[in-house]
């Protein structure tokens, strides 16, 4: 008699931390994502009961097996101390930046503005998308596209008729994947963070302003 | 400790204040700034840092546990979805071309998308 439930310390098949459910078609639940879902219910309950508790895990349950991911390997790692520094510099970044942007909006002369590519150096996905969402959480620049084959970057810059203005705004997307690396990535994707990043190919041949 | 709460309640009546007035900024910077994509500045990003502010202000009201959970859970998901909205904002706007290309100084995008086709 097969089992109904199978987790993956039991059996190697599996990814791990995730449970195999079902008797005919069996499918692959994802551990982690329900218990961050059931998180989620009880805050939006807003009471730690032992029923929110149960509820939250049925619901989340039915939620997976009703709506399938995907299965793809994140390469999700959490360093505590990474994040604590990430969440320094983002809210350090935004307060500094809002400052400029509000100069900006009341007494900036009108400054022409641009489009930058600015080359990444870390190229998986999940790196690039929080990079992203870093970056275009402060004020200064606004994602345009990206561009996964070449981990590129492309971001709208407000004041870029000064050469400076613009080394910040590359020197800043730098800065911030390599502390969105340091905070969610995996060690060798720390090692290549650690390296000076590269030459600004694409800003190359760029007639001065 | 009664001093203390007064305090907490003061700190977090100035933050609900600091808050709304960088929303407010945001707002002022939409009408003043030219074209989409500097107004996607100014429509995103005070919004973000205004919101933390005044979900802290009103952590500092409420003072529970489940209650800050919450609250930080609203900024967690402020921070991951407003710039994906302004990213399509942004993306759908340029693609459509509703930006201005004679007002830019430089696009690198641009010669990217016209090198691939």
């Amino acid at each position: 008699m097969r089992r109904i439930l199978r987790f993956s310390f039991r059996n190697a098949d599996l990814p791990p931390l995730s449970c195999e459910f079902g008797t005919r078609r069996r499918r692959v639940l994802d551990l982690p994502l329900i218990a961050w879902l059931t998180v989620i219910w009880v805050l939006l309950w807003s009471t730690l009961t032992w029923a929110n508790v149960l509820t939250g895990v049925v619901v989340s349950a039915v939620v997976c097996l009703a709506f399938p991911l995907p299965r793809v390997d994140l390469g999700l790692r959490l360093h505590l101390w990474g994040i604590v520094c990430l969440a320094c510099y983002l809210f350090h970044d935004m307060y500094t930046s809002g400052v400029k942007v509000t100069r900006q909006i009341f007494f900036g002369l009108p400054h022409r503005a641009a489009v930058i590519g600015v080359p990444l150096r870390c190229r998986s996905d999940l790196m690039l998308a929080a990079t992203a969402v870093a970056v275009s959480n402060v004020p200064g620049g606004s994602i345009i596209e990206v561009r996964r084959a070449t981990a590129t970057v492309f971001l709208h810059v407000l004041d870029a008729d000064r050469p400076e203005e613009l080394e910040a705004a590359r020197r800043k997307v730098w800065r911030m994947e390599e502390l969105t690396v340091r905070a969610f990535g995996t060690p060798d994707e720390i090692a290549r963070v650690a390296e000076p990043p590269p030459p600004p190919q694409l800003a190359a041949g760029r007639p001065a302003p | 400790m009664n001093l203390w709460l007064q305090i907490a309640d003061t700190a977090g009546a100035v933050l609900l204040l600091l808050g709304a007035a960088i929303c407010l900024l945001g707002v002022i910077g939409m009408i003043r700034l030219p074209d989409v994509l500097s107004r996607s500045h100014a429509a995103t990003k005070p919004q973000t840092l205004g919101i933390i502010l005044v979900l802290a202000g009103v952590a500092l009201r409420l003072r529970g546990g489940m209650e800050l959970a919450t609250l930080v859970l609203i900024a967690f998901f402020q921070m991951l979805t407003s710039p994906v909205a302004s990213h399509l904002v942004a993306r759908s706007a340029y693609r459509t071309g509703q930006i201005e290309h004679g007002e830019l100084l430089f696009d690198e995008l641009d010669e990217q998308l016209t090198d691939g086709e």
